[in-house]
């Protein structure tokens, strides 16, 4: 590991310390995630650094698709 | 297309892929690690980033529509009045069925351009005959 200095705004950074307590992770590792999904981790696949970019807590995810973006019928 | 696609992708297979709750996405994951190539259209891309905004905001729409460019294997069909008028006609072939426009399109452009394989969890694109990958593995 290496240590590194960053300065961010009291919103972004109030931000991040909020989304990192709602994902049980440290800050630093939410800054880790983070720059995973903007510098690709392999130059000849760099779609990769997108596969599990969200996780929305269902498991049927990919089968709810229509309800999402059509809405549920009734 | 530069080479015959070997596989139609559909929305559901683009969310497993970026969602890691989703219980097909290990199998994504591992497929789109080596994709073969893939064809898909600019409505199932649609939808995709729709998923998005409903699920999420607009910086993660933008996300998805990056992965789409990053997504070099991946081929976007043409999609006009012609191929409208085929997915329609799947449709009423299948007027029994909860179809979307998108569905029917893939279904119709599967058969159209003969691709057997068909990457998606949703069992409507496989009902002509095309081969879902999800049964497969």
């Amino acid at each position: 590991m290496i240590r590194t200095q960053i300065s961010l705004t009291e919103t972004e950074y109030a931000a991040a310390k909020q989304e990192a307590a709602r994902l049980g992770i440290s800050l630093a590792e939410l800054l880790r995630r983070s720059l995973r999904t903007m510098i690709p981790a392999d130059e000849s696949r760099p779609w990769m650094r997108h596969a599990g970019m969200v996780e929305s807590g269902d498991p049927d995810s990919s089968r709810n698709i229509d309800a999402v973006i059509y809405g549920q019928k009734g | 297309m530069a080479r015959k696609a070997e596989a139609y992708v559909d929305t559901s297979a683009l969310i497993a892929f970026v969602d890691r709750s989703d219980t097909h996405h290990p199998l994504f994951r591992r497929l789109f690690s080596a994709p073969p190539a893939l064809v898909t259209t600019a409505l199932v891309v649609a939808e995709g980033h729709a998923w998005f905004l409903r699920r999420y905001d607009r910086v993660r729409g933008l996300q998805f529509l990056a992965m789409i460019e990053d997504l070099r294997p991946l081929q976007l069909l043409a999609v006009g009045a012609v191929e409208q008028e085929g997915a329609v006609r799947v449709m009423r072939r299948f007027s029994d069925q909860d179809l979307t426009l998108t569905d029917a399109m893939g279904i119709h452009l599967m058969q159209k351009h003969k691709i057997g394989g068909c990457w998606s969890t949703d069992f409507h694109l496989g009902l002509a005959g095309a081969s879902l990958v999800i049964n497969e593995h």
